[in-house]
């Protein structure tokens, strides 16, 4: 992976392999938005669902994470049937391309190369994409599309952002740390 | 959890059932677009009506549907707008354009006439939206949403992603239920009082590893039954949910066209040439009496700025 210019990092490549891990990554993310929250007081729940980005991210790039996220969204709110909320979808499209952007700043997985410079990267990628996502871009959209009252939406992207950031952090670097051991243990053979 | 799925798999007997996918989606997204669009509570009954007599002539199983609105109703409609009395009152204000106080506690917290309005409309348009898509998810199956989109423009690969992800979900719900359910058979500790919350994300991590793993240990089987039957090889691909349109088609799309019409109709000249002052209409209020409010400054914390 380290030998491919920016642009194909970010878009990741398209071959069959891609296209149908971003399809079970979406639909991963529809089964843990609607049943995979950890409930804290009743009726209040953090959501799991963007550790999906996070994994689809390291694998393939970030336009294919923010399309697992994005689409995800999309069949969340249709599984889930609390209308069609496209704001929140281009939002957390836009939280998985920070989320994913793993192989920008050299966190190749597939490689098994995951180390405290990158973890680093990776927090400081939550906190703006995150505080980007559902700070503005949701915000932006919702006085577009809904009409619904800016503070109200704003409180709730404020939770959502604290939420994500605490499970992208807590959830997701032990599990990009397995990832990487895993792949790191099937590419210590050299060709001959 | 499976009685909670509205979702369609297979092509139903209906009307609307047997309409083409192209038919489906293109009626979907100008409803959305016209749902989106207004929020006058003039345009949205008639809106609201139509997906309802769409639901109701599907004959659909009535279980799941109630179940879930019930569930959206307490948690999003309830929750929500006691939250936003807490926070804003004014939200009547800022979106209708007056105030008539009903009862008052203090500056900050009081009940208004028109408050009460914007949350009647809100719910309305949240249900007009909640019902245009439940009338889609019966009628529509995974193929017929992914040949809909490609005629639409999208690119194939991306209705791939859809199609595949929507038809993954029972599979995927399956495996979490069973990994859930057997993690908590050996004592691992998700939901219940007296765990704090930090051991239930501790957990978490225990739950989703395996998860991951099945869910994404499918996809090389996947990938490479598609790869043997030729996938991805040409620019352009066919559908067999896509039929030649029939008559019911052509009048369906026929409508959707006028409803289309109507819609850019309605943006360019009741929202751009002459829009009401306020966001909300409001059957009691003239013209005159409405002011409009710069949503931007509505935000709470400004206040502490001045």
């Amino acid at each position: 992976m380290e030998n491919k210019s920016f642009l194909q990092k970010l878009l990741g490549t398209w071959n069959t392999m891609t296209i149908v891990t971003v399809g079970v990554g979406a639909a991963l993310f529809g089964v843990l938005m609607n049943y995979g929250g950890i409930p804290i007081f009743t009726n209040t729940s953090l959501t799991t669902a963007m550790i999906v980005p996070v994994v689809v991210g390291a694998m393939y790039g970030p336009v294919p994470a923010a399309v697992a996220c994005g689409v995800g969204n999309v069949i969340a709110d249709l599984i889930g049937g609390w209308g069609l909320y496209p704001a929140w979808s281009i939002a957390n499209a836009v939280a998985g391309l920070f989320v994913g952007a793993l192989p920008l700043y050299g966190a190749y997985i597939t490689d098994g190369k995951f180390e405290i410079k990158h973890m680093i990267w990776y927090l400081v990628c939550l906190i703006v994409g995150n505080a980007l996502a559902f700070g503005l871009v949701a915000q932006v959209f919702t006085v577009i599309f809904e009409g619904g009252d800016l503070n109200v939406s704003l409180i709730q992207g404020l939770y959502a952002s604290v939420g994500n950031i605490l499970i992208e952090a807590v959830v997701g670097i032990p599990v990009i740390k397995l990832l990487a051991n895993r792949y790191a243990s099937r590419s210590n053979l050299t060709e001959e | 959890m499976n009685n909670r799925m509205v979702i369609n798999y297979t092509p139903g007997p209906t009307f609307l059932h047997k309409l083409s996918g192209f038919t489906k989606v293109f009626l979907f997204l100008v409803m959305s677009a016209a749902i989106i669009s207004t929020f006058d509570i003039r345009v949205l009954i008639p809106l609201l009506l139509i997906n309802l007599i769409e639901i109701i002539s599907m004959k659909p199983n009535w279980k799941p549907i109630i179940i879930v609105f019930s569930i959206t109703f307490v948690t999003v409609t309830l929750i929500g707008n006691i939250m936003l009395f807490f926070v804003s009152p004014a939200a009547g204000y800022n979106n209708v354009g007056a105030e008539h106080i009903i009862w008052q506690a203090s500056e900050n917290l009081y009940l208004s006439k028109e408050w009460l309005w914007y949350v009647f409309v809100f719910f309305i348009k949240r249900t007009t939206s909640f019902a245009s898509v439940m009338a889609f998810a019966l009628a529509t199956t995974p193929s017929e949403f992914a040949s809909g989109l490609n005629k639409c423009g999208l690119s194939y690969k991306v209705c791939t992603v859809v199609s595949l992800a929507y038809r993954t979900i029972p599979d995927i719900a399956n495996d979490f239920v069973n990994i859930r359910n057997s993690m908590m058979m050996r004592g691992l500790e998700l939901q219940g009082k007296g765990v704090s919350v930090w051991k239930k994300i501790k957990n978490t991590v225990i739950l989703l590893v395996p998860l991951i793993f099945t869910a994404f240990g499918k996809v090389g089987n996947i990938a490479n039954a598609m790869d043997l039957r030729g996938y991805g090889k040409k620019k352009k691909r066919t559908y067999y949910a896509e039929n030649e349109p029939t008559k019911a088609d052509k009048l369906v799309r026929t409508l959707t066209i006028l409803l289309l019409c109507w819609t850019i109709f309605y943006i360019v000249y009741f929202r751009i040439i002459n829009p009401w002052p306020a966001k909300y209409w409001c059957p009691w209020l003239a013209r005159e009496e409405v002011t409009y409010v710069n949503p931007l400054t509505t935000f709470f914390f400004l206040k502490w700025f001045k």
